[in-house]
C-alpha cells in the first residue's frame, strides 16, 4: 500500500493514517448492496401509505399474491408486534391506522425487485381518512385529535414522561431558582435590564446519508434469523428485533458492514423489523429491500420540526437572569426514538450559559409527519438555534460585544448547571477566545462588491451524550503468533474514524506499534463482536474508547506476568515498549513475537506458562441518577458534556439575498485529541454539514405529502456551495473517566453553525430570520422589506 | 422502471418507422438525463425507446451557409468547449456549460434539452435569443421551425409523432454580437435554473440591437419584444432610465409561478436582477 | 428486450446480455458484479455511480446499458495497476479525503477524467469537475487537495 513502511510507537495524539482507508479508495469496501447472497435471493417492496393520518379499513393481497414471480406478501396482521427504543409505539406494518405518508403497510416478496415493485401497486388497501395533524404545537394542544389514542397501554423506560389523552409523548420539565409552573417570578424579571423573546421555527431536514437504508435478512428453517443491515446499532437492532417478535437473542445475528453515511439515520430500527418480518414469509432465503432515494425520505427518518418559544433576561451588566423556553418537537407519526431528544432538549435547554432561573418545557409531540429520530446534535442544533440568536440580541440590547457577552455567561467547570449537576471539566471560554482570534473578530471586514455586506457572527453550544443512564461498551483483544493484535469491537465506523482511534488506543495502551493492530469489526457482526449499545451520541471515542483501552490494559498485565515469572522478576519493573517487554531493573528484553501465543517457559525451565493472550475490557456509566420528574432537577443527568464555539464570516448579497460563507472557524473542547487530524476532518465536514442544514427543509403539502423528497428538489451543499474556508482547533481539558482525557466532537462540529449564520447574516444586514431554512429568498425579501420600513419612515 | 424496447436505426427511415408506430409510446433518446428520471417516475411510460445517436447529421457541429449547424445530439460539455460555438455563439455554450453538472453534461443533449421543452430548459433562453431554426425530419419529410415557434407549453412542443429532431440552425448573428446567459438557482452546484436571462446585442446604425429571453418564469421559454424593442430604440448604450423600463417590461411579460424552488413573486425580482447584469456584462463587451 | 452487448471495462471485455430498460449501473452491479459504482439515487443526482465511459465521467444510472455497447468503461477497480494505487487513491488516502467511503468511488472517477484531460486542474476546475458528486462526510476540502496533491504528483512522475 503505502510506499513507505509506517513504525508508530504512542500513536494516541499523532494524526495516522486511517485504518479503513485504503479498501474505500480501491472500490474493495463492500456496504450491504455490494454483497452477494446467491441465487437463492428474494426482494421485497414495501406498501407505503398514501394518506398522513388514517384507519385501515382492508388490506386485499390477493392481486399481488397471485402476479407471478411473487412469493408472499406480509401485512400488519403478521406483525402484531410494538418495536421502539424508548417509546415502543410502533408497529412493524401498519395495523389499525396509519400515521405518516410513507408508512409501511405491507411487504411484498418476489423473485425479483421490478416483480416485487410492479406487484406492491397491486396491493389494494382501503382507508378511511382522517384529519391530519402537522404542526407541534398545534398537535399539543389539550383537544386536538389523537395520533395514538392507546397510548396509556404503550411501554416506555421510568426517565420518559408521556401524558396519554394528548399527543404529547414526553414531557420534560426544568424548575430551577425562582421559578414556578407558571415561569420565573416576575421579580427576577424586574431585575432585567434587557428582554428578548420569540419563537423560532425550523422544518424537518434529513441526513441524506448517499448510501440509502437496505436490509438483507434470511430466516432460517430452525429458526435462526441473520439480518445485514448497515447500522449505527446493531446490538440495539438485535435487541429491539428480538423483543419486538419474540426470537431468541442469541437466534437473531446482525451483521453490519461499511456504513455508507449515519448522521444518526442508521442509528435505532428503522426499515430492519419490517425486512425479518418479511424474510420470516418465505423462510430459506435471504431477502433484501432497498429505499429508493425517494422512500428514504419519507420511509426512513428525519430530523424532527421544532417550535420553539423563549425569553431570556439579563442585567445591565449582562448577567443572565432568567430564562423561560417551550420546546414542541413535531417528532413524528412515532416517537419511539424521539422521546428522548426532547428529554436532551430539555435538561440541556439553557445551552452553555449559567442562568439562575430557569422554567423549561419539553416535548415531542406526534405529527402526522415521517419519523422524528435521531441526528447528529440530537436536539441541540435545534434549540441552539433560538438560544444563540437571542443571546446576540440581548448583547446588542445592553450594548456588548456578543463574544465578550458570551464570554462572561458562558459555562464554567464546576458551576452547579440547570439540572443541579456539577459541570464536568472543559474550557469554553478558550473555545471562544480561538474562535474570535481565527476568524479575526475584532478586524475590519470589506464586502467585495457594493450589492453585497459583510458580517461576522458567532454562537457556542453545549451537547451531552443523550442515552439511557448505562449504555455499555465491551472490547476484545487478541494476539496473534507474529504478535500483531486483533482488536475486537461493536461500535461501527460510520466514517467518523472509530476503528482509528480504536487502533490508535489499542496500540498505545498495549506498548505495541500503531501498525501492528488490525481492528476486526468489519462487520460488527452481533455474533461474533463483543457488546456495544449503540454507535450514537458521540460517545464511541470516550465509551468503547475506555474499553479498548481496558481491554489493551488486560492484555498487557497478561503479558508482563508471564515475563516477570520467567525472567524472576517483579512485574512493577516490567513494561512494553514499541512491541517488546522490557525490564528497567535488569535491562533485559523479550520481544512479543510467539510468547504471546506459546507463553514461556517457567522459570525453572520445567514446563510452560501462559497461552494465547486474549485481553477483555468493558466500560458503562455507573453514575448518573434519574431526574425529578417535576423539576428536572438531579445529582448527574449526564456523563459529560463536549463543548465548543463557532465564529462565521459571511456576505450578503443583496440583489439575490444569497449567502456567500468566506470563513467558519470552529474550536471544540475535546479532553485529548487522539488523532488531530481526524477531528480536523469532523470539523471540516460538520462546518459544511451544519451550514448545508441551515438551507434544507422537507416540505408538506395540504395532505401532508412531501413535495421536495428527492434529490432534484432536496438540495444540499454540493462542492460549490462550500465556505471558501473552514479552520479549526481544539482545547484539551481533560475529561477525568475519558481514555487519556478525550470525550467525543463528531456531532458539536455543526450544533451551532445555522445560528453563528444568523448572527452572521444579522450583523451584515440587520435582520433577524428566526425560522429556518435560510433561503436567498426568504433573506431578499425580508432585505427588501426592511428597505421599504426604512424608505416610509 | 417500466420495461421498454430499445432500437439503434443507422438511419432516418427506419427510424422514423420504428417512432411512428401507432399505439405504441415511443420516444427517441438521446442522451437519456430526461428520459431515465422520468421513465423510473413512470410519469412517461414508452414501450418503445429509439437511440438516435447514429443518424447521419446528429453529431456534427459545423459552418453552413447560413451559420452554425449543431447536431440535435451534441452534448452539453461538446457545445460549451466547441470553439466555433465560443466564437460567434458564446451565450449557447452559457447556457450549456450551466446545466446539471459535468456527468450530465457529458450525455445531455441539446436536442433533448429543448425537446422536454421544461420552462426551466437552460439552453432555450440563448437558442431564442440566436434566432435559431429547428431542423426536424419525420413521416413527411423534413421542416423547419422557427425556436420562437418550437415550444408550446411545459412539456409541450411542435413535435408530431415520429419526428427526430435533426439539428438546429444558428443564423449567424450581426456583426459585433456579443451574449450573455445568467441564471439563479437554490445551490451553487447542479441545480435546476429559478430564473434565466439571455440577452444579446449588437452594433447597428444607430445604437444597438437587443434581444432578451426568459427561461423559468413562464410555461414556456419567452422572448420578451417589448423590452427588447425598448432597449433597441436607445440611440446608443441604453442609460438606466431605458434600462429600468425594459426590465419592467420584461417582468410585466413574464408569468411566473409558485413552486418549490421559488414563488413569482422572487421569480419576477430575479428576473430584474439578472436581467441587468446580463446587460451589464453585455455593455461592458459591446 | 434481451441486447447482447459488449463492454470494455477496466481492459478486460466483457459480454452480456442486457434489458433494454436497465440503466449501466444496475448491469455493472447486480450482472457483472463490478460494485464500486454506487447507487445513491439513481437519478442523476449524487455522482455515486459516476464511471468513466469512454474518457468521459456520465453517471452510470443515467445511461441505459444497451446504449454503452462496445464502450471502454473505467471504474474504480481498475484504478490501481500491478497492484500500486494510482495517485488519486494515495492522495485520498494521504489528506484523509476518505470518511464514510461511499461517495469516494465516484469521486476518484470524475477526478481521474479531470486529471486525465485537465492535469494542471485550477481549484475551481476541480470544483466544477466534482459539482455531481455529493458527499455528506467530508465538507470536500479534503478532496480538493488530494486531487490538487495528485495532480502536482502525477506530474512529477512524467
Ligand atoms: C441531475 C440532472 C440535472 C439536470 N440539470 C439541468 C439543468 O440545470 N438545466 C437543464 O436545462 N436541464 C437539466 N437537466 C435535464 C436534462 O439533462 C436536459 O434536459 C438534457 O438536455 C436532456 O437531453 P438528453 O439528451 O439527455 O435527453 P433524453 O433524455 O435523451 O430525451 C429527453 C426527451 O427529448 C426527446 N428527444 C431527445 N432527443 C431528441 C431528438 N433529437 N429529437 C426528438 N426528440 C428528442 C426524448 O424522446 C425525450 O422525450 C438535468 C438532468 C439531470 C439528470
Ligand atoms: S446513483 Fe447515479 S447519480 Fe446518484
Ligand atoms: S465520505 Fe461519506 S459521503 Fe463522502
Amino acid at each position: 500500500m503505502s510506499k513507505k513502511q509506517q513504525h508508530t510507537v504512542d500513536p494516541v495524539g499523532k494524526s495516522v493514517p486511517r485504518v479503513d482507508a485504503f479498501e474505500k479508495v480501491t472500490g474493495e469496501a463492500k456496504y450491504v448492496d455490494d454483497m452477494f447472497f446467491g441465487p437463492d435471493m428474494y426482494y421485497g417492496k414495501l406498501v407505503l401509505s398514501p394518506h398522513a393520518h388514517a384507519i385501515i379499513k382492508k388490506v386485499d393481497v390477493s392481486k399481488a399474491l397471485a402476479y407471478p414471480g411473487v412469493k408472499a406478501v406480509v401485512t400488519g396482521e403478521d406483525t402484531p408486534y410494538r418495536i421502539g427504543l424508548y417509546m415502543q409505539d410502533r408497529y412493524i406494518f401498519a395495523r389499525d391506522r396509519v400515521r405518516y405518508v410513507g408508512e409501511p403497510v405491507a411487504g411484498v416478496i418476489a423473485i425479483s425487485e421490478e416483480i416485487a415493485e410492479a406487484a406492491a401497486k397491486l396491493v389494494e388497501v382501503e382507508y378511511e381518512v382522517l384529519e391530519p395533524l402537522f404542526d407541534p404545537y398545534e398537535a399539543a394542544q389539550p383537544g386536538a385529535p389523537l395520533i395514538h389514542p392507546d397510548m396509556e397501554s404503550y411501554t416506555w423506560p421510568p426517565f420518559i414522561f408521556p401524558e396519554p389523552g394528548t399527543n404529547v409523548s414526553e414531557h420534560f420539565k426544568l424548575r430551577r431558582g425562582n421559578v414556578s409552573d407558571e415561569g420565573v417570578a416576575q421579580e427576577v424579571w424586574d431585575q432585567c435590564a434587557a428582554i428578548v423573546e420569540q419563537t423560532f421555527r425550523l422544518p424537518p431536514i434529513q441526513h441524506v446519508p448517499i448510501e440509502t437504508h437496505v436490509a438483507v435478512a434470511l430466516w432460517e428453517l430452525d429458526g435462526k434469523v441473520t439480518l445485514w443491515s448497515p447500522s449505527q446499532s446493531p446490538f440495539a437492532q438485535r435487541d429491539l428485533i428480538a423483543q419486538g417478535m419474540g426470537i431468541s437473542h442469541g437466534d437473531l445475528r446482525v451483521i453490519s458492514p461499511y456504513v455508507g453515511g449515519g448522521f444518526g439515520g442508521k442509528a435505532g430500527v428503522s426499515i430492519e423489523a419490517n425486512v425479518v418480518a418479511m424474510a420470516r414469509a418465505v423462510k430459506g432465503h435471504p431477502v433484501k429491500v432497498r429505499m429508493t432515494r425517494e422512500e428514504e425520505f419519507t420511509t426512513t427518518n428525519v430530523r424532527q420540526s421544532l417550535y420553539a418559544h423563549t425569553k431570556i433576561g439579563c442585567d445591565a451588566e449582562g448577567n443572565l437572569l432568567a430564562m423561560e423556553t417551550e420546546y414542541y418537537f413535531g417528532g413524528g407519526g412515532y416517537n419511539d426514538y424521539g422521546v428522548n431528544i426532547a428529554r436532551a432538549a430539555g435538561y440541556s435547554c439553557t445551552g452553555p450559559y449559567r442562568i439562575p432561573n430557569v422554567k423549561g418545557d419539553s416535548r415531542s409531540v406526534y405529527t402526522n409527519t415521517p419519523i422524528g429520530s435521531a441526528m447528529r446534535g440530537f436536539g441541540m442544533p435545534e434549540i441552539h438555534w433560538g438560544i444563540e440568536q437571542i443571546m446576540d440580541q440581548l448583547a446588542e440590547k445592553i450594548g456588548m460585544d456578543p463574544a465578550e457577552f458570551r464570554r462572561k455567561n458562558a459555562v464554567r467547570t464546576g458551576d452547579t448547571i440547570l439540572t443541579g449537576m456539577k459541570m464536568t471539566p472543559i474550557n469554553l471560554v478558550a473555545c471562544i477566545d480561538k474562535a474570535k482570534e481565527l476568524i479575526g473578530w475584532d478586524e475590519e471586514k470589506k464586502p467585495s462588491a457594493p450589492n453585497k455586506k459583510r458580517g461576522v457572527g458567532i454562537a457556542i453550544m453545549w451537547k451531552a451524550p443523550a442515552m439511557p443512564p448505562n449504555p455499555g461498551s465491551s472490547a476484545i483483544v487478541r494476539f496473534n503468533e507474529d504478535a500483531t493484535v486483533n482488536v475486537y469491537v461493536g461500535g461501527q465506523e460510520i466514517g467518523q474514524g472509530a476503528f482509528t482511534v480504536a487502533a490508535q488506543m489499542a496500540a498505545q495502551a498495549l506498548g505495541v506499534p500503531f501498525e501492528w493492530v488490525r481492528v476486526s469489526a468489519n462487520p460488527v457482526d452481533t455474533k461474533y463482536s463483543p457488546y456495544e449499545w449503540q454507535t450514537v451520541a458521540s460517545r464511541i471515542t470516550w465509551s468503547m474508547g475506555n474499553a479498548v483501552k481496558r481491554a489493551a490494559e488486560d492484555a498487557r498485565r497478561q503479558i508482563i506476568d508471564i515475563v516477570a515469572k520467567y525472567w524472576d522478576e517483579d512485574p512493577e519493573d516490567l513494561d512494553i515498549r514499541d512491541g517488546v517487554v522490557i525490564s528497567y531493573k535488569s535491562e533485559r528484553e523479550q520481544p512479543l513475537k510467539k510468547m504471546v501465543i506459546y507463553g514461556l517457559p517457567n522459570e525453572n525451565y520445567e514446563g510452560w506458562q501462559g497461552g494465547p493472550i486474549i485481553g477483555r475490557g468493558k466500560f458503562m456509566p455507573t453514575y448518573v441518577t434519574n431526574l425529578d420528574p417535576e423539576t428536572g432537577q438531579g445529582t448527574r443527568a449526564v456523563v459529560h458534556y463536549t463543548v465548543g464555539a463557532q465564529a462565521v464570516d459571511l456576505e450578503v448579497d443583496t440583489e439575490t439575498g444569497q449567502i456567500e460563507i468566506i470563513k467558519i472557524a470552529s474550536v471544540y473542547d475535546v479532553g485529548k485529541a487522539i488523532n488531530p487530524d481526524l477531528i480536523m476532518t469532523q470539523i471540516e465536514g460538520g462546518a459544511v454539514h451544519g451550514m448545508s442544514s441551515a438551507f434544507e427543509g422537507i416540505f408538506f403539502d395540504k395532505d401532508g405529502r412531501p413535495i421536495n423528497a428527492s434529490l432534484v428538489d432536496y438540495k444540499i451543499a454540493t462542492i460549490q456551495d462550500i465556505p471558501k474556508k473552514v479552520v479549526g482547533d481544539y482545547v484539551e481539558t481533560p475529561l477525568p473517566d475519558g481514555p487519556w482525557g478525550a470525550r467525543g466532537v463528531g456531532e458539536h462540529v455543526m450544533v451551532q453553525t445555522a445560528p453563528a449564520i444568523a448572527n452572521a447574516i444579522y450583523n451584515a444586514i440587520g435582520i433577524r430570520v428566526p425560522d429556518l431554512p435560510l433561503s436567498a429568498e426568504k433573506i431578499y425579501t425580508a432585505i427588501k422589506e426592511k428597505e421599504a420600513k426604512e424608505k416610509g419612515e | 422502471m417500466r420495461p421498454f424496447d430499445y432500437y439503434k436505426p443507422k438511419d432516418f427511415q427506419e427510424a422514423i418507422a420504428l417512432l411512428s408506430q401507432e399505439g405504441k409510446k415511443t420516444f427517441p433518446v438521446a442522451g437519456a438525463t430526461d428520459l431515465i428520471p422520468m421513465a423510473r417516475d413512470e410519469r412517461w411510460l414508452p414501450d418503445i425507446v429509439v437511440d438516435i445517436k447514429a443518424l447521419p447529421g446528429l453529431r456534427e457541429l459545423k459552418l453552413i451557409d447560413e451559420g452554425l449547424y449543431v447536431g440535435a445530439a451534441m452534448t452539453m460539455n461538446e457545445i460549451a468547449a466547441s470553439p466555433l460555438v465560443k466564437s460567434t455563439w458564446d451565450v449557447l455554450a452559457q447556457g450549456a456549460s450551466s446545466v446539471g453538472h459535468n456527468q450530465v453534461r457529458n450525455r445531455a443533449t441539446v436536442g433533448g434539452n429543448i425537446a422536454t421543452s421544461s420552462p426551466a430548459a437552460d439552453t432555450p433562453p440563448s437558442l431564442l435569443v440566436l434566432e435559431a431554426i429547428v431542423v426536424v425530419r419525420g413521416p413527411e419529410g423534413e421542416r423547419r421551425i422557427p425556436i420562437t415557434e418550437f415550444f408550446l407549453g411545459p412539456r409541450r412542443n411542435a413535435l408530431k409523432k415520429g419526428e427526430i429532431i435533426v439539428g438546429l440552425i444558428l443564423p449567424t448573428p450581426p456583426e459585433g454580437a456579443v451574449g450573455s446567459y445568467h441564471r439563479i438557482s437554490r445551490r451553487h452546484g447542479a441545480d435546476l435554473a429559478i430564473v434565466g436571462v439571455a440577452v444579446l446585442a449588437y452594433p447597428k446604425a444607430e445604437g444597438f440591437g437587443w434581444r432578451v429571453a426568459l427561461g423559468a418564469v413562464a410555461p414556456t421559454p419567452i422572448r420578451v419584444p417589448q423590452a427588447e424593442a425598448t432597449l433597441s430604440a436607445a440611440p446608443g448604450k441604453p442609460d438606466e432610465a431605458v434600462i429600468s423600463q425594459a426590465i419592467q417590461e420584461a417582468v410585466a411579460a413574464s408569468r411566473p409561478i409558485d413552486d418549490i424552488r421559488a414563488t413569482a413573486k422572487y421569480r419576477r425580482e430575479m428576473i430584474a436582477t439578472l436581467m441587468r447584469k446580463a446587460i451589464e456584462d453585455v455593455l461592458e463587451k459591446l | 428486450m434481451l441486447h447482447e452487448i459488449t463492454l470494455k471495462i477496466n481492459g478486460e471485455e466483457y459480454q452480456v446480455a442486457v434489458k433494454s430498460h436497465h440503466t449501466l449501473l444496475t448491469v455493472l452491479r447486480e450482472q457483472l458484479g463490478i460494485t464500486s459504482p454506487k447507487r445513491g439515487c439513481e437519478n442523476g443526482e449524487c455522482g455515486a455511480c459516476t464511471v468513466i465511459l469512454d474518457g468521459k465521467p456520465v453517471n452510470s444510472c443515467m445511461v441505459l446499458a444497451v446504449e454503452a455497447d462496445g464502450s471502454t468503461i473505467e471504474t474504480t477497480e481498475g484504478l490501481a495497476k500491478d497492484g500500486n494505487l494510482h495517485p488519486l487513491q494515495e492522495a485520498f488516502i494521504e489528506h484523509n479525503a476518505v470518511q464514510c467511503g461511499f461517495c469516494t468511488p465516484g469521486m476518484l472517477m470524475s477526478a481521474k477524467a479531470l486529471l486525465d484531460f485537465n492535469p494542471h486542474p485550477t481549484e475551481e476546475d476541480i470544483k466544477v469537475a466534482l459539482a455531481g458528486n455529493l458527499c455528506r462526510c467530508t465538507g470536500y476540502y479534503r478532496i480538493i487537495e488530494a486531487v490538487k496533491d495528485a495532480a502536482v504528483k502525477m506530474e512529477a512522475e512524467k
